[in-house]
C-alpha cells in the first residue's frame, strides 16, 4: 500500500496562488504565515492524514513547487 | 520542486515569469508528463509567436523558436518540411493564434500538415492589457469594450473542423489528466491536431470580466461552465445553456501534406526519367 511521506512545497517558485488548497477535496493544505523567496504567502499540508494520493494539488500548480512524496510499505506491498 | 520540472526544465529561467495562478504553468506540467510518458523530448521542435502562452515553451528543455506575432504556424510549416523526422508542436493564444494569426491556422488545417497546434484560450488579450480578443464572450467588459462586447466568439474547435483539421479537443486547466491525454493522443497522431485549453487569466479576464481577481475564483469559474459532452447532440444542448462544451471532438485520418509531397517528388522524378529514356 502507498502512504504519503511528505507534501514538498518548494519555496523557491511557489506564488501563493492557492489553488492547491481549492483543487483538493480533503482539505489538506491551509494557507500558512511563512512567505516563500518570491515574497508571496506560501500554503502549509495542515492535515496530511486526509490525503488521499490523488496529485491534484500536484498537477494543478502552476510554477511546479509542489511534489507529493508517496513511501510504499505497509500491507500488499510486493 | 517536482521531478519532471527537474527533469525537463532550464533552471537559469526559473522561476516562471506568469502572474500568480495562470493557467500556463499547468499546461507546461500536462505538456511535460506526456512527453515524459512518450519519452520523445529529443525529437521536439517547438514554435510560438507572441503572448504570454508562447512563453510556455521557452522553459523546456528542447528546441525552440520564437517568430513574429501570429506567424508561428508558417514556420512550423517550413520546419516540418524540411525536418519531416521532427515532432513539431506550435503554442499559441487566442489572439496569437486566432486573430493575427488566424489565416496561417486556416490553412494549415486545411492543407493537414502533421503538427499540434495547442491554442490557450483565455478570452481576452492579457499582456497587452486587457483587450477584447476573438474569442471574448458576449457582453464581456474589457478595456476596449467598456459597456459590453457585442461580436460572437470564435470558436476554435468548430473552425479547425470545418478547415480541415484531423484531430480536433477541447480542455480545460482543470482538467489536467484528460488534458495529458489528449496531448499524448495528439502528439502519436498523423495529421494537423490542434487542442483548445481553456485556461483562466486572473488578472485581466478574472478582474474585468469575471469580477473577481483571485485564482481560486477563476479556477471555480471554469469548474463551472466547462461540461464534458460525449456526443455532438450533447455538444449543442450544453452550448445552447451557455456553457463550454470539452472533450476530444474529432480524430479521423486524410492524406498527410508533406508526406504527399515527397511521394509526388518520387512520382515526378520517375516520370522524368521515363521521358529521358
Amino acid at each position: 500500500m502507498k502512504t504519503l511521506e511528505r507534501i514538498d512545497i518548494d519555496r523557491r517558485f511557489c506564488k501563493g496562488c492557492l489553488l492547491c488548497r481549492e483543487v483538493c477535496q480533503y482539505e489538506v493544505l491551509e494557507p500558512g504565515k511563512e512567505r516563500s523567496d518570491l515574497d508571496h504567502l506560501m500554503p502549509w499540508p495542515a492535515r496530511p492524514e486526509n490525503c488521499k494520493l490523488c496529485r491534484l494539488c500536484e498537477l494543478n500548480c502552476p510554477d511546479m513547487a509542489i511534489s507529493v512524496v508517496v513511501k510504499e510499505g505497509g500491507k500488499g506491498t510486493t | 520542486m517536482n521531478p519532471l520540472g527537474e527533469k525537463y526544465l532550464r533552471k537559469n529561467f526559473l522561476p516562471f515569469h506568469f502572474c500568480p495562478g495562470c493557467g500556463d504553468g499547468i499546461i507546461i506540467q500536462a505538456f511535460l508528463r506526456a512527453v515524459d510518458e512518450l519519452g520523445i523530448i529529443d525529437d521536439l521542435a517547438m514554435t510560438a509567436g507572441i503572448g504570454c502562452s508562447a512563453w510556455i515553451p521557452v522553459y523546456m528543455h528542447a528546441d525552440v523558436l520564437k517568430i513574429l506575432h501570429g506567424r508561428a504556424i508558417p514556420a512550423a510549416i517550413g520546419l516540418k518540411a524540411t525536418k519531416p523526422s521532427r515532432k513539431v508542436v506550435v503554442f499559441t493564444g487566442d489572439g496569437d493564434g486566432l486573430a493575427i494569426g488566424g489565416n496561417h491556422f486556416l490553412h494549415a488545417a486545411r492543407r493537414n500538415i502533421e503538427m499540434l497546434v495547442v491554442v490557450v484560450n483565455n478570452q481576452i488579450y492579457s499582456m497587452t492589457g486587457g483587450q477584447v480578443a476573438p474569442s471574448t464572450r458576449v457582453g464581456s467588459r474589457t478595456q476596449t469594450t467598456p459597456y459590453g462586447n457585442l461580436e460572437k466568439p470564435l470558436d476554435a474547435c468548430k473552425v479547425g473542423t470545418a478547415c480541415g483539421a484531423t484531430f480536433v479537443s477541447r480542455w480545460s486547466t482543470t482538467h489536467s489528466r484528460e488534458l495529458t491525454r489528449s496531448f499524448k493522443k495528439a502528439l502519436g497522431h498523423k495529421g494537423f491536431s490542434l487542442i483548445e485549453v481553456m485556461s483562466q487569466c486572473p488578472v485581466q479576464t478574472g478582474r474585468y470580466i469575471l469580477g473577481s481577481g483571485s485564482p481560486a475564483f477563476n479556477l471555480k469559474w471554469l469548474k463551472e461552465n466547462c461540461q464534458v459532452v460525449k456526443s455532438p447532440a450533447e455538444h449543442d444542448e450544453v452550448e445552447s445553456a451557455g456553457k463550454i462544451p470539452l472533450g476530444d471532438f474529432l480524430q479521423i485520418q486524410r492524406p498527410e501534406f508533406i508526406e504527399e509531397i515527397l511521394k509526388m517528388n518520387e512520382r515526378v522524378k520517375a516520370e522524368a526519367k521515363g521521358g529521358e529514356g
